[in-house]
């Protein structure tokens, strides 16, 4: 069993000029249109070839202050106010700004059990497949893991 | 001669208590794009750049980098070709007073912090040491957050507010100045960010070091106006608030600096940054010495 035969070939991309707010539209969008939770994107060029990655963590971890552990200690604050202020400041952000652009990316044939071991290794849920420069489709961990696991259910 | 040990809340703690046990490097071939999306992403303001044998070349800051645009680099260019080095180092077990005294000598605004066998473990910067200070300071049983309940009165005086610890100039610009100009401001008199200001002198927005890498890794020009890459509006604070106040809203808000007026929310007259507030190393009030001691460990 080959990468081809689980991959997904129906994927939603980002473009690296796109906005942060556009970007979490772009999500919302997709997993509603997919039936099932997108957490991570593909980011294409206009050449089409894959440039990085942005996932909903890559987002999170960009709003969330830096001294996020002193909220926990602050009981008398309209935190509220704090944190939309901070969401201000993520318009002008783009999505080339703060993808991950170190990306791991699989070939067609590349074998699910290779696939398993690369996603446990490098803590990675969803792996672009490509073809020569070419996004072919991507493999989610949850189509991988039903199908490794499918005969026990 | 009897020598005199001035001595402040910090006395006695040690690097390893205020740094971050995070590095964020490069190593020396990625290119200045590469550069720019990590301090982006990981909100820091400078990357620590590796050779190829893994060891600490340089230190990338945004300065640095503000200095590649106003050079008109491409961002495609490695990294090297901008850094500054050696990387200046920090033991974990070294007194955090002696690491900020040498942070200051050197003119840097972080230290690299290096373990046995000269592994990098983490880096010491300003900002994690004021809310070092800011957590003690609200831990202590004298500190205003507890007025309330301790009803001791009278020590308004000890609290430290902003307009004693801000720095009282602040360079301004006009929303029609050239990002060229705006760099040449911001270099000239080695801060973190400049105002913009309307022709009256009324605050419009604030254009920080971030901003300028931001625009940058954008492709904006050297020429575009300030206006259009600026962030608006300025949240400015009164200059008596109390210290501790304009502190916990930096760190809730995530800035590293906060514009002041004097009545006039429009009018600034001072910008307070984390590094004023390291100076005077308090996180509150300056009788600290004493309460010191009434914190349990």
């Amino acid at each position: 069993m080959r990468a081809r035969d689980i991959m997904d070939i129906r994927f939603h991309t980002l473009r690296p000029g796109q906005s942060i707010t556009d970007a979490v539209k772009a999500f919302h969008t997709a997993s509603t249109e997919e039936q099932k939770k997108i957490f991570g994107m593909m980011v294409i060029d206009e050449q089409d070839r894959l440039v990085g990655m942005l996932s909903m963590y890559d987002i999170l971890l960009f709003v969330r202050p830096k001294h996020a552990g002193l909220w926990g200690e602050i009981e008398d604050l309209p935190l509220e106010g704090a944190f939309d202020e901070l969401l201000e400041r993520v318009k002008p952000v783009r999505v080339a700004d703060i993808m991950t652009t170190d990306v791991v990316t699989i070939g067609p044939d590349t074998h699910v059990l290779v696939i398993a071991d690369l996603m446990i290794k490098r803590h990675i849920r969803r792996l672009p497949v490509v073809d020569g420069t070419e996004v072919v489709g991507i493999v989610y961990i949850s189509d991988l893991f039903y199908h490794l696991l499918k005969k026990l259910f | 001669m009897p020598v005199v040990q001035p001595r402040s809340v910090l006395s006695g703690m040690l690097v390893k208590e205020a740094m971050r046990r995070q590095v964020v490097q490069l190593p020396a071939g990625a290119s200045i794009a590469k550069g720019i999306n990590h301090l982006l992403k990981f909100k820091v303001n400078a990357l620590l750049i590796m050779d190829e044998g893994q060891q600490p070349a340089g230190v990338v800051s945004k300065t640095d980098l503000i200095g590649a645009f106003y050079a008109g680099l491409p961002t495609d260019t490695p990294l090297e070709d901008v850094m500054t080095g050696p990387p200046l180092i920090c033991y974990p077990d070294d007194e955090l007073e002696s690491a900020l005294d040498r942070m200051r000598s050197r003119g840097v605004h972080r230290l690299y912090v290096t373990g046995t066998e000269a592994a990098l473990v983490g880096t010491l910067s300003y900002t994690d040491v004021v809310a070092l200070l800011y957590r003690y300071c609200r831990a202590c049983p004298k500190s205003i957050s507890r007025r309330a309940s301790s009803e001791e009165p009278g020590d308004e005086g000890r609290r430290l507010t902003v307009k004693e610890v801000m720095t009282s100039s602040v360079v301004s610009f006009p929303e029609n100045a050239a990002l060229a100009q705006v760099i040449e401001g911001l270099t000239a008199h080695r801060f973190g960010a400049v105002l913009i200001c309307s022709g009256q002198g009324e605050s419009r927005g604030v254009i920080s070091k971030t901003d300028l890498i931001r625009a940058y890794h954008h492709g904006v020009s050297l020429e575009a106006e300030a206006g259009t890459i600026m962030t608006a509006p300025v949240v400015a604070w009164d200059q008596s608030a109390f210290l501790w106040e304009a502190l916990r809203q930096m760190f809730l808000k995530d800035v590293q600096r906060l514009f002041v007026h004097a009545g006039d929310p429009v009018r600034i007259t001072g910008v307070l940054s984390l590094s004023d507030a390291a100076r005077v190393r308090s996180g509150s009030c300056r009788a600290c010495i004493p309460s010191r001691f009434m914190v349990p460990a």
